[in-house]
């Protein structure tokens, strides 16, 4: 007996019960592409964790659309990949994983080109349900059109869904982004500055700005890409001209800005927080179909056309509701095609953000904006 | 040996009476681990025993004259840990802070670090094969003053909830940690075995396998949804007074 004996004896003790097993089949069920023939999309699928949105082409018949989907490895799908039906109104589709434990109901619709209102009035929410057990408000505007009655519903983005990560069972108006009923007409969309916490710290994210949006919030990139979360845009028709509506003010007490390098919040004394308000007309390419938190307002992005936005001074305080009408103001030698006008090839964004550097996390915690009864006038 | 005419006349006694004192130095190299592995646990990328050292003091009772038979029992002070990289696949997860909780299904790398500083009173039946080797089995109950279980999970992503929850990316240097030794159990017990090879008259050369039979983490603590279990391979040397 020697001890590279009791050695071998232990490794061959701990190796029998220690196997890596067999690798379990998928509990994932998710869509992770969707494809329609005929190159009929005018621009990639939007594809969230329970709904899907297919943005087609003009001319396209999309009472008989036969969407083809590629899943999680394993995962099927029903009614099968390939089914013809009828995408007048939304249809839904479940998704059940290879391990058969899970299932999912997504909503699949059809996206025309320009099917967003010019109006909004934030007095529509949905409440959704975290998994935590808390509940967040999600902003909607229903469009109806005039001649068919179809009904279009679409959804504001903001940046709630990763917020809920950390806010267990809390309800709507812990959240940065939430309605209130002390509108300037009704119901509005309220904007607050929120500390994330030990967890937003734990991942470099110790504010967030409360924001609301016309695009997509992608959850994916909440924590490892933060800036490219923030999806801007929406298909968009007409040329702009003006962007209109209400605003209240109220900047935190201490602003603190977030030095990356050496991962904490610096109070930056005698610092105001500032609000932003903006809308943004721009083109979209292949290469950059939508705008995101690193270029949505950079002036040396080529796919911008013109920006509608709060001027330095209207960024600052206003403790009591004020008007605002912004001009969109076109960038130097750009121009509307109108071929591509027609065929969805530009989009609209419409940005609010209770700190105008929310997305560098940095900002006065309690910083407060109201917004209402807003507007995109065309030409 | 000149030493055996040194030896104070205290511990002639206790030969007489069948008593034998000796004390220990050695080093644990093991771990604190599932048995067997989960599912969820599809490899294992490194793991470093650390440097856990123990030192410890037993009697002997001899039971026959012979000096076959007997009977160890002492104390032991020693540190149990590791560090560990595993890649894992939908691993349940729960993080609690400020009594906010975030649970899910972590697929990714997941890095843990165990270290436990522990008080532990082994008593082992001893056999005396010839003059050079005794072989020993017997238990152990510990208890650990000094506890922590951490890590973070990096490289992957988090479904918030279930499989079917928000996929959130980590990647780079997003990384999110966790702490869970505050739910480490303080006290714990085992079987543990082993043999002593006598070098020169008063020294041992030790080896022994200390297997522990409850679950590292207190039975209330579901987060890690699998027992682990301390195994530990104490190698070390012996002087005989």
């Amino acid at each position: 007996m020697k001890i590279s004996h009791w050695i071998l004896a232990l490794s061959i003790m701990i190796s029998a019960v220690s196997c890596i097993q067999k690798e379990a089949p998928n509990a994932e069920c998710d869509i992770l592409t969707v494809t329609l023939p005929d190159d009929d999309l005018n621009r990639s699928p939007i594809i969230e964790n329970d709904r899907v949105t297919m943005i087609v082409k003009n001319h396209v018949n999309i009472s008989e659309l036969a969407p083809e989907f590629q899943l999680t490895p394993g995962a099927t799908i029903a009614p099968p990949s390939g089914t013809m039906r009828d995408f007048t109104y939304p249809q839904t589709y479940v998704v059940t994983s290879e391990d058969g434990e899970w299932n999912k109901t997504y909503t699949v619709s059809v996206q025309r080109n320009n099917i967003i209102n010019l109006k909004y009035s934030f007095e529509d929410v949905k409440t959704v349900q975290t998994l935590q057990g808390g509940s967040y408000d999600e902003f909607l505007s229903v469009t109806e059109d005039e001649q068919t009655h179809r009904r279009d519903t679409m959804f504001w983005a903001s940046g709630n869904p990763g917020f809920a990560l950390t806010n267990g069972k809390n309800g709507p108006s812990t959240y940065p982004t939430f309605q209130t009923s002390d509108g300037k007409v009704g119901n509005c969309v309220e904007l607050i500055t929120r500390s994330t916490g030990p967890w937003g710290l734990m991942v470099s994210k110790p504010i967030a700005a409360g924001n609301l949006f016309i695009g997509k919030f992608d959850m994916n990139n909440a924590v490892a890409k933060p800036l490219q979360a923030t999806r801007f845009g929406t298909p968009f028709t007409s040329v702009p001209r003006y962007f209109s509506g209400y605003y209240r003010y109220t900047p935190g007490e201490t602003y603190q800005n977030w030095n990356e390098s050496a991962k904490k919040l610096e109070t930056v004394p005698g610092k105001l927080d500032e609000c932003n308000i903006y809308s943004v007309f721009f083109e979209s390419t292949d290469d950059m179909e939508y705008l995101d938190g690193s270029n949505v307002l950079s002036p040396d992005n080529p796919n911008i056309i013109a920006v509608a936005r709060l001027s330095d001074s209207q960024r600052q305080a206003t403790p009591d509701w004020t008007h605002f009408q912004l001009p969109f103001v076109f960038r130097p030698g750009k121009e509307i095609d109108p071929d591509k006008l027609a065929n969805g090839h530009y989009s609209l964004t419409i940005v609010m953000s209770s700190s105008a550097d929310g997305d560098f996390f940095s900002g006065a915690v309690g910083s407060m904006l109201l917004v209402d009864e807003i507007e995109i006038t065309c030409q | 040996m000149a030493a055996q005419t040194d030896r104070p006349s205290s511990i002639d006694k206790s030969i007489a009476l069948g008593l034998e004192y000796e004390v220990n130095a050695g080093i644990n190299l093991g771990g604190a681990s599932p048995l067997p592995l989960p599912v969820e646990i599809r490899e294992i990328n490194s793991y470093m025993p650390l440097l856990n050292m123990q030192i410890g003091a037993n009697v002997i009772k001899w039971l026959d004259r012979e000096h076959k038979w007997g009977i160890k029992a002492g104390l032991r002070l020693e540190v149990k840990g590791m560090e560990t990289k595993a890649t894992v696949k939908n691993y349940g997860m729960e993080i609690i802070q400020n009594d906010k909780k975030l649970s899910g299904k972590w697929t990714g790398h997941v890095q843990t670090r165990y270290s436990s500083q522990q008080l532990a009173f082994p008593v082992v039946g001893l056999y005396r094969i010839n003059k050079r080797w005794d072989i020993n089995f017997g238990a152990y109950v510990a208890y650990a003053f000094k506890n922590s279980f951490d890590g973070y999970v990096y490289d992957g992503y988090l479904r918030e909830g279930n499989p079917t929850g928000n996929k959130v990316t980590f990647e780079d240097d997003a990384q999110a940690t966790y702490d869970f030794g505050d739910n480490l159990r303080r006290f714990q017990w085992g079987l543990q075995c082993g043999g002593a090879w006598k070098a020169l008259n008063r020294l041992s050369v030790n080896a022994n396998i200390t297997w522990g039979l409850n679950d590292i983490f207190e039975s209330s603590f579901k987060t890690v949804s699998f027992n682990m279990y301390p195994i530990y391979l104490n190698i070390g040397f012996g002087y005989i007074f």
